[in-house]
């Protein structure tokens, strides 16, 4: 799923675009500790750390998109971040739990 | 939906607390951060979390949830298990991830509407 | 007690000098000699395993102190073992860095630097031995072994000391329970305000939160509406994260009037400098430890001031933090 379709699924804007940006799995998570231990290359982070960390856990898991949760602002760090890293940011007005139901098509992360 | 439904929906197991509470699930909140999970107002919250420390059981317990479950089947510490015990909160190890177990309550809620 | 325990030392092949043998035999020194009953059967009771931590960062020989300083650093620990497969070799300290930076050797391996000659204890000894070890020893922690000398944890003194305290804390609380009990019951009287304070720790999350956790109930028993009960646990709950994180420590004060519930979170310090930007969401001063943790999103103390109905904050930078929320009580209707 591209984070285009991502964004449309979860009803929000795209923060950050990155070209090429699609994920195949889904993780929810919000301890960056957590994601890095469990989420799986490929996945579509649910979070609601709108953090420059989260970026550095992206890159590192392999994660190409992140879905903010409750329209957390994006700051300016993360924002620069995940566009040096090539990851989409999609900001959503949704909780966690509605947006993992909305992307409910694609399967479970596996680590 | 009860916590013992929960605990069969998440292929989980009762870690603490009373697992035969009539209490039913009012809301899902899927979080981590425990400030986040302090702002929602609703009655019978189930918290699934990732967090496995007191302070999710703590929070559990001022916002009035039902039932605390925490995923990838992350080791729980004694005194979590204690604080659960002493505030009555039923917890649950499930070793779903939160996505997975969202997806799977919300599957069961459709089922119990349709029934 | 049984003493059939000795200090274990795995001797490497050269002696530090810094290494600190023990001067006192083992005797009661650590606990002043006549300590308490509960105390000594605590310190029986537990073992090392008990209060060790099990997740234990290690490092491999042919890692470099650079590499060592980084774990050390991203993880605030002081000291990293130098094990692979379980079998310890060294100990890397805070003393090996600080010699690797002034000396040059910074990209040396681990394996030439480390200390080797190491007290360790096994998962198996009772605490009162992890205790003689602390003080006989100048070590601020001690590697863990199991009986097949396998690398299983690693205590520090504050393990041991959160420990005794949460167990000590368990056995008073039995105790005043006792005493209450034993004294003629005073009959409640009729009081125009209730007063409680609670007093919190930096740093310590394991028992953050158990204020908040008691004005709940306190409320509750008090028959107060329910939607005022949840709105003052949530503002008690972020102050006390608050001051338990970011603070020197402080006080939780409830009070409850007629009228209304007053929650003060005052603590020592070191305050807020920009209060405004304090108070806006999702501003934070949290580090990566605190966020690890679940906390640090910004949001505590906007959180309390978006539940209370009067919110009042006062900061002086380098003394005192002052939060005080208050929450007016509706007036039933018969």
């Amino acid at each position: 799923m591209t984070a285009e379709e991502i964004c449309e699924k979860v009803g929000g804007e795209m923060a950050v675009a990155a070209e090429g940006a699609a994920a195949g799995s889904v993780y929810v998570g919000d301890l960056l500790s957590d994601v890095m231990g469990h989420a799986g290359e490929d996945c579509a982070l649910v979070t609601i750390q709108n953090h420059l960390n989260t970026i550095a856990v992206c890159t590192l898991v392999g994660c190409a998109v992140v879905v903010i949760c409750h329209s957390r602002p994006v700051p300016p760090d993360m924002a620069d971040g995940a566009r040096r890293e090539g990851v989409a940011i999609v900001v959503t007005p949704m909780s966690q739990y509605e947006a993992a139901l909305a992307l409910s098509a694609l399967p479970p992360s596996k680590h | 939906m009860t916590i013992a439904d929960v605990v069969k929906i998440l292929d989980g197991k009762l870690m603490a607390g009373d697992g035969t509470s009539p209490r039913v699930v009012g809301a899902v909140v899927a979080n981590d951060l425990m400030s986040d999970v302090l702002l929602y107002d609703a009655d019978d919250i189930l918290l699934l979390t990732s967090l496995a420390s007191d302070q999710a059981i703590r929070t559990a317990h001022i916002v009035g949830a039902m039932g605390v479950v925490v995923h990838n089947a992350k080791p729980l510490s004694e005194t979590m298990l204690k604080v659960a015990n002493d505030l009555g909160i039923p917890l649950v190890s499930s070793p779903l991830s939160k996505y997975d177990a969202c997806v799977r309550l919300h599957d069961a809620f459709l089922a119990e509407e349709r029934a | 007690m049984g003493d059939e325990y000795n200090p274990t030392i795995l001797q490497g092949q050269h002696t530090n000098d810094d290494e600190i043998l023990a001067k006192t035999p083992l005797d009661e020194k650590a606990l002043g000699g006549d300590s308490s009953v509960i105390i000594m059967e605590l310190l029986q009771r537990f073992k090392v395993r008990d209060v060790m931590k099990r997740q234990v960062l290690c490092i491999s020989r042919r890692a470099t102190l650079r590499e060592a300083q980084a774990l050390m650093r991203e993880n605030r620990i002081s000291g990293l073992p130098v094990s692979e497969n379980g079998r310890l070799y060294g100990i890397v300290s805070v003393n090996d860095i600080i010699k690797g930076l002034d000396g040059g050797w910074m990209n040396d391996v681990c394996e030439d630097h480390m200390a080797t000659n190491l007290v360790v204890l096994e998962a198996g000894m009772p605490l009162a031995f992890a205790l003689r070890y602390f003080n006989n020893y100048t070590y601020g922690r001690f590697p863990v072994l199991d009986s097949n000398r396998q690398l299983v944890g690693i205590i520090s003194q504050r393990d041991v000391m959160r420990a005794l305290l949460y167990e000590l804390s368990v056995e008073i609380r039995k105790l005043e329970r006792k005493t209450r009990q034993m004294q003629p019951q005073e009959e409640k009287k009729e009081e125009h305000y209730f007063r409680k304070e609670w007093a919190v720790v930096r740093n310590d999350l394991s028992r953050a939160g158990h204020a908040a956790n008691d004005i709940k109930g306190i409320l509750r028993e008090r028959k107060i509406d329910r939607t005022v009960v949840r709105r003052v646990a949530v503002a008690a709950y972020e102050l006390e994260i608050n001051i338990c994180i970011h603070s020197h420590g402080g006080v939780m004060v409830l009070l409850i009037t007629d009228d209304d519930v007053t929650v003060t979170a005052k603590d020592r310090g070191p305050g807020i400098p920009d209060i405004e930007w304090a108070c806006r969401d999702g501003t934070s001063t949290a580090n990566d430890w605190i966020r690890s943790l679940g906390f640090g999103a910004g949001m505590g103390l906007s959180n309390s001031k978006r539940v209370s109905d009067k919110f009042d904050i006062q900061s002086e930078v380098g003394k005192f933090t002052k939060v005080q929320c208050v929450f007016s009580i509706p007036k039933k209707e018969e």
